[in-house]
């Protein structure tokens, strides 16, 4: 049962109903029980650790709080931490280290005997991992109380809608929203169906129909540079389109409930700087990044230098978190760079833009900006998506190739769509577009839809419904769901 | 006291009324959306209800309806399905084979049909490119009516009925049904006789490739291999003739499916194999290899196609006392 599935939405509508029609006292037992079945039915084998972890965090919380001395919370602290971290090391990490020192040992020629495991990556533990360790800092930094309450706080470990793929959230935004009654409210009912419908539609409209396309290009032996360059910006508008919808899905499942999460994206292929798209892109995971290893990192450091192996390393942290792979590590290590990078040479930068008068001009200025940003990104991107360290530089060697960036080689590189799929594509994908420039141009495109009158209100919302089900294409798991 | 506690019970009262109205505004809306979608849905549905693709396996229902002895039934996927027309031989003839039907289904449908050969009849198991590799049944809702629900692997409720029902909102059935009306409307590159058949003949060498390299990581080639066996075992035990075959492709598509290559994709299977049972291959024939006419594409026989090669089949049949 994922996001994208009828059973899915009916095993929503029946928690939705029962939530409003129990008394409040009961229903944290409701969501528990909700979030633990939708996860027993994606992983059912992974429950035990799912419990254990929780159980984990919970008592270490509460240790760690009644310490005395700072020196002894922090000694409790890092023990949870590092069990947390043990079993996330054990299941997603292990088989890549093991693979990196046999390559090694092989290339030095030592005998290393360690054999391959097998080893399934549980469903969702870099997600909450990440949310139980920002809980255990909170507390050590006195930001945030132990939940005494257990099922409360199993609660905010397993919350279904956000579990499988954030957005990561901190306990002292979800955790009192919990024990707050929510009544039967309109305004959350209809933005939360709005916003599922929109994540259904971005997901089986746009993320799951270029999927197949862009695995064509990456999954063949010999594609062409054009074929490279084009499948790459394709896989930034899926990757966007599958992981946005994700967390529309998530956001609206829980404002239905009456609860609040984190806004997980703001439009971030118009970021114009990579330090721009890291705060409108995966938003809690940067934030998370950000408060939890960038900052602890650069305490007390002063100079420049510091600050960027800082930075570099917060980044090689987000590579890893994403995947247990080469690829991962350099894309989190081209992202360190270009953000060093960018912020060494912002000076020099502004001093050609001036040179070239193109700051005269600022909305050229800008789009310049979001071009060069977006197309940085996209590199990047070949190294997220290449299945391995070999294919990542050949396929980035055609990237960076003239010849691929010719407009007839562009032009006929979009023959891996079959001509049908090109023209729905398409259309749909203006539709993304429009709504996201009524989104920028006013603070959010359904307040601006509730203005209009209500033949045009209903129209979208009919549109939207009639799209999903007749063009939509479903079965494919979310991307950001195999971290 | 009294002052204060009216006013708040009238405005807990309102509130609740408000609320009240504010949910049955919202009941109304989502059922005039419904209501609209469900209008603009149904011509849609019907579309893809009476459509040349999701009605594929309509010969086989109507045989279903009003089975009838048959001295032939062949097996197998596309191929084989544009393969045989044996009307004109006068032998009476089931083709149970379906597109991309694994050989999984090739041996369900089978045990459900061969009770209808007759004493001593021939079953033709069609081999081709993919008959190793394949192994998902991805039009799995062919096999709903003309199967029962106990063979369909894997077997979801929601999935059957809404295959059966409501079609429309598989986007798979809707993009065929489409397809199938804009037969046309393709790039030119990709037409089936663009560049004389190659570039046909390469896209489907790539996907035939690919799916035979994740059939090797799965390891399910062997599970293939061992099916196509049962196959002629349980053939053997109903007392059934078992011929397998090879139907004639294009001279293009011959290029990338060459010696080496059906060697490695299906030969040297077939060979470990040692089945006790004649193989026609007929796969570069130079009756078909280079005449477009009797091909819709390059590995597909068309009307004309079809006659004839049928006719060779029925005649090598007759040879080797077949029939």
């Amino acid at each position: 049962m994922t996001f994208i599935s009828i059973e899915f939405l009916l095993f929503f509508a029946i928690i939705v109903f029962t939530y409003y029609l129990i008394p409040h006292r009961l229903r944290w037992i409701l969501l528990l029980a909700a979030s633990y079945i939708f996860y027993a039915i994606l992983s059912i084998q992974f429950i035990p650790l799912l419990l254990a972890s929780t159980a984990l965090t919970y008592f270490t919380g509460i240790i760690i709080e009644k310490q005395e001395t700072k020196k002894q919370k922090k000694k409790v602290m890092l023990v949870g931490i590092s069990v947390l971290l043990f079993f996330l090391g054990w299941f997603k990490y292990f088989n890549f280290v093991n693979d990196s020192l046999r390559a090694i040992a092989k290339y030095m020629n030592w005998n290393y005997t360690v054999p391959y495991q097998e080893i399934v990556l549980p469903l969702a533990i870099s997600f909450y991992t990440f949310q139980a360790v920002g809980y255990l800092v909170d507390i050590y930094y006195g930001k945030q109380k132990a939940e005494r309450h257990y099922g409360y706080f199993s609660i905010f470990f397993a919350f279904f809608p956000q579990l499988v793929a954030g957005p990561i959230e901190r306990a002292r935004k979800l955790l009192p929203q919990f024990k707050v009654e929510h009544s039967l409210n309109y305004e959350n009912l209809n933005y939360g169906m709005k916003r599922i419908a929109w994540g259904f539609f971005k997901k089986t409209l746009i993320a799951d129909r270029l999927a197949p396309i862009v695995s064509s290009v990456f999954d063949s032996p010999n594609p062409t540079g054009s074929q490279i360059v084009l499948a790459t910006i394709l896989f930034s508008v899926q990757l966007f389109a599958d992981f946005s919808a994700c967390s529309d899905i998530a956001i609206g499942c829980a404002r239905m409930l009456g609860i609040n999460l984190t806004e997980n994206f703001k439009q971030p292929h118009f970021a114009v700087s990579i330090s721009d798209f890291w705060s409108r892109w995966h938003i809690t995971l940067s934030t998370w990044l950000r408060d939890y290893i960038f900052f602890p990192l650069c305490k007390g450091k002063k100079k420049r230098s510091e600050i960027y192996l800082a930075i570099v390393i917060t980044f090689l942290v987000s590579g890893i978190w994403h995947g247990a792979a080469w690829t991962f590590v350099l894309w989190g290590l081209i992202h360190g760079f270009y953000r060093v990078f960018g912020d060494y040479t912002k000076h020099f930068r502004e001093k050609v833009a001036s040179f070239i008068q193109l700051d005269r001009s600022p909305v050229l200025h800008k789009w310049v900006k979001i071009a060069i940003t977006f197309l940085l990104v996209c590199f990047s991107r070949v190294f997220f998506r290449s299945d391995s360290v070999t294919h990542a530089f050949e396929n980035a060697q055609l990237f960076l190739t003239i010849n691929s960036w010719r407009p007839s080689g562009i032009v006929k590189a979009f023959e891996i769509f079959p001509l049908l799929d090109l023209v729905i594509f398409v259309f749909f994908f203006i539709i993304v577009q429009l709504f996201q420039y009524i989104e920028r141009k006013n603070a959010s495109t359904w307040k601006w839809l509730a203005q209009r009158s209500i033949f045009a209100r209903f129209a979208f919302y009919i549109f939207i419904i009639v799209s999903v089900l007749i063009f939509g294409v479903s079965g494919n798991g979310f991307v950001y769901g195999g971290f | 006291m009294r002052f204060i506690r009216e006013p708040l019970s009238n405005f807990s009262k309102r509130s609740t009324v408000l609320k009240g109205f504010a949910m049955g505004h919202l009941f109304i809306k989502l059922t005039i959306i419904v209501t609209v979608v469900l209008l603009l849905f149904m011509p849609v549905n019907n579309f893809v209800k009476h459509s040349y693709d999701y009605n594929i396996n309509h010969a086989i229902l109507a045989f279903k309806k009003h089975p009838y002895p048959v001295d032939i039934i062949n097996l197998g996927a596309s191929h084989s399905m544009y393969g045989y027309y044996f009307k004109p031989t006068g032998l009476s003839h089931l083709d149970l084979a379906l597109p991309a039907q694994t050989i999984q289904y090739d041996f369900k449908l089978l045990r459900e049909y061969g009770k209808y050969l007759k004493p001593g009849g021939v079953v033709i198991v069609s081999i081709s490119q993919i008959t190793f590799a394949n192994s998902e049944a991805k039009h799995i809702g062919n096999y709903y009516k003309v199967l029962d629900r106990t063979e369909i692997e894997p077997f979801r409720l929601i999935d059957y009925y809404s295959y059966l029902y409501l079609p429309g909102t598989n986007s798979g059935s809707f993009n065929s049904a489409l397809s199938g009306k804009l037969k046309n409307f393709k790039w030119n590159s990709h037409q089936p006789w663009a560049n004389n058949g190659k570039n046909y003949s390469g896209r489907k060498y790539e996907k035939v490739e690919a799916q035979y390299r994740e059939a090797v990581e799965n390891n399910n080639i062997q599970q293939n291999v061992k099916q196509l066996r049962q196959i002629v075992e349980y053939c053997s035990e109903k007392g059934y003739r078992v011929i397998l075959t090879m139907e004639p492709v294009h001279q293009s598509y011959q290029e990338y499916f060459n010696e080496e290559v059906m060697n490695r994709l299906v030969f040297q299977y077939l060979k470990a194999l040692k089945l006790d049972v004649p193989f026609l291959n007929y796969m570069r024939d130079q009756r078909f290899a280079d005449n477009k006419d009797y091909f819709i594409d390059p590995d597909h026989l068309n009307r004309e196609g079809r006659k004839m090669f049928s006719w060779i089949v029925y005649k090598d049949l007759k040879k080797l006392g077949y029939l």
